[in-house]
């Protein structure tokens, strides 16, 4: 039996080196942590971990990136994988593209940066509660 | 009080005249025909009324004792409240120098006794009329210059708009430029405070606790994964995560897919060998992992660094994006250095698919110049490259130095401007936008700021290349 995955998306690395460190804190080794520079690759992570039979539980997303954006991005995995937790971070609110992605995405929340570790893992947790 | 505010009445005319019979004459005949008639008998009295109801006309009498007419002329029109008051002078005698000094002082007209009525009445007539007609050109001169003032003020206030709204459009960019460095920021540091809260005081009696050939296997991990100075994309550590799976499960290593993520974080690749007995000891993960905090700490302040350096770029760029010449005189600045500000401002939109290229010749003459406006050029120029391109292609940036002046050009891959449009690109108010998104006024500005700096803007554009060219001299004129 494979672990369950969370998955990060973000254009810089240092917010996904961050993020990691900060699941991993809290989560240890219950889960898989996968990180994506963009919205493509995240995509193929998800082909590959659903091929590999690995479920992805939470999407961690960031808004603004080059190619799709967030919204567009979690739209598209809400219409394959409607069950994944989407959690939006973003550094910018654009609030027309967040009521997208609550309306056809079923956004669990929006998180903006600079975001705190606490508020990070309290999303997480509550999306995980609701499974 | 006033009687003159109740008109019923043609006009109101002072009439001045030392000779009884002809003041009498005169006020019969006006007040005949419809006009209201303040008779005086000499100069001085006709100052003071005339100061005090302004008359639209003045019959003016030339041979008067004391003060003739001439005098009284003159001292109406050295008053700013009769200045304007027309005077037709009344004259007895004939000769061609009185008429020519009538005219010299200020009158308009002169008849001479013994008045026909018929003409009196006529010049009268025609010089009210032509007083009312200067009256209203004045009116709609005011008028005119009023207009002419408010459409100066809106015109102001829509170049301030615009230059706002481009600062507005690159604030949303820099938000996300900022906040990113930001939020990196935070959540190392709150990594690290964890860290220090939970493990230092527990460290020491760790690691003494750990045998001689565990604190060996501590001190490699630590030492590979401060030497490992590699930036692999996610998708290539996760193509070595894989086969470090495959090396851990070969050694029928339990846990393989928790330590081969470890290591990568760690950044060890590969050359896993030495460490596999680690691995395959019970209290490997452990010793894995707390080499794996402190390496995050060190990982924690890079990042920190990092994005500190992100964070005071963008502010760096604002700042000399703002920069403005309090005394509004020319300073010297380097050219580049502008469009290399707004480049970094327009950062976030650029890396989402646009290639930029710089080609800038060396050791270019700094330039007198507004260097503020001159940012509202490039930003201008740079963003409707950006929109151009629909956010892909390629942007070309190229500044030389040609004889006396600098050529700076802007290219773009964009889909160009269509031959119909490219002759009106430069007036104001036309945009190819939709309504909401631009004002028209934008190469309109820069047109205007470029003229400023006694420079030339001109566009070339076919398919696929649309070139901005701005030619700025390096003495200009003023």
């Amino acid at each position: 039996m494979s672990k369950a995955a969370i998955l990060c998306v973000d254009d810089e690395v240092v917010v996904l080196n961050s993020l990691k460190i900060q699941l991993k804190r809290e989560f240890g080794d219950a889960y898989v942590y996968e990180v994506a520079e963009s919205a493509d690759e995240a995509l193929e992570i998800i082909d590959e971990l659903q091929s590999e039979e690995t479920d992805i539980l939470v999407i961690v997303s960031d808004w603004l990136m080059p190619g799709i954006k967030g919204d567009e991005f979690l739209i598209r995995v809400h219409e394959k994988y409607p069950k994944i937790i989407k959690v939006m971070l973003t550094g910018q609110a654009d609030e027309t593209a967040i009521q997208r992605a609550k309306e056809k995405a079923a956004l669990h929340n929006c998180l903006y940066k600079p975001w705190s570790s606490q508020e990070l893992i309290a999303t997480i947790k509550s999306g995980l509660e609701g499974l | 009080m006033n009687p003159d505010l109740k008109k019923n009445y043609k006009a109101n005319i002072l009439v001045v005249d030392d000779t009884p019979a002809n003041l009498r004459l005169l006020v019969g005949m006006l007040t005949e025909n419809g006009y209201k008639v303040r008779p005086v008998m000499d100069g001085e009295l006709a100052l003071t009324g005339a100061k005090a109801i302004p008359p639209d006309l003045i019959l003016l009498d030339i041979n008067m004792p004391k003060m003739n007419g001439y005098e009284v002329c003159e001292k109406l029109k050295e008053n700013e409240l009769t200045r304007e008051i027309p005077v037709i002078f009344i004259s007895a005698l004939d000769d061609v120098l009185d008429k020519v000094k009538a005219f010299q002082v200020g009158g308009v007209d002169y008849v001479t006794k013994p008045f026909q009525v018929e003409e009196v009445l006529m010049r009268v007539e025609t010089h009210l009329a032509i007083r009312q007609l200067e009256k209203n050109l004045i009116t709609k001169n005011q008028d005119l210059e009023m207009t002419v003032q408010q459409l100066q003020n809106t015109q102001e206030q829509l170049i301030q708009s615009e230059k706002m709204a481009a600062l507005g459009q690159l604030v949303a960019g820099i938000a996300h430029e900022i906040n990113t460095p930001l939020g990196a920021i935070r959540s190392s540091v709150e990594n690290i405070a964890d860290f220090l809260k939970e493990n230092l005081l527990q460290f020491p009696d760790f690691f003494n606790s750990l045998m001689p050939e565990y604190q060996q296997y501590f001190w490699e991990i630590l030492h590979r994964s401060s030497e490992q100075k590699n930036s692999l994309s996610s998708k290539e550590k996760r193509q070595l995560k894989k086969s470090l799976i495959k090396e851990l499960e070969a050694k029928e290593i339990s846990n393989a897919d928790t330590i081969a993520d470890t290591l990568v974080d760690l950044g060890i690749y590969d050359r896993i060998s030495s460490l596999v007995p680690l691995f395959q000891d019970e209290k490997g993960s452990q010793i894995l992992e707390k080499a794996y905090q402190i390496a995050s700490i060190q990982k924690s302040t890079d990042t920190i660094r990092t994005a500190t350096e992100k964070a005071a770029k963008v502010v760096f760029a604002l700042k000399n994006y703002a920069r403005y010449d309090h005394t509004g005189e020319k300073v010297r600045s380097q050219i580049p250095e502008g469009i290399d500000t707004v480049l970094t401002l327009y950062n976030n939109q650029l890396k989402h698919g646009i290639e930029v290229t710089k080609d800038y010749e060396p050791n270019l003459p700094s330039l007198l110049c507004y260097p503020d406006e001159l940012n509202q050029v490039w930003t201008n120029l740079i963003h409707n490259a950006i929109q151009a391109m629909d956010y892909k292609g390629h942007l070309a940036i190229n500044i030389t130095h040609q004889g006396d002046s600098l050529l700076v050009s802007i290219t773009d891959s964009g889909k160009g401007i269509p031959p119909d449009i490219m002759p009106r690109i430069f007036e104001p108010f036309f945009t190819t936008k939709p309504p909401g998104e631009g004002s028209g006024l934008g190469l309109d500005i820069v047109q205007k700021i470029i003229q400023k700096h006694d420079g030339k803007i001109f566009a070339e554009s076919v398919p696929g290349k649309t070139t901005f060219n701005v030619n700025l001299p390096l003495n200009p004129n003023s």
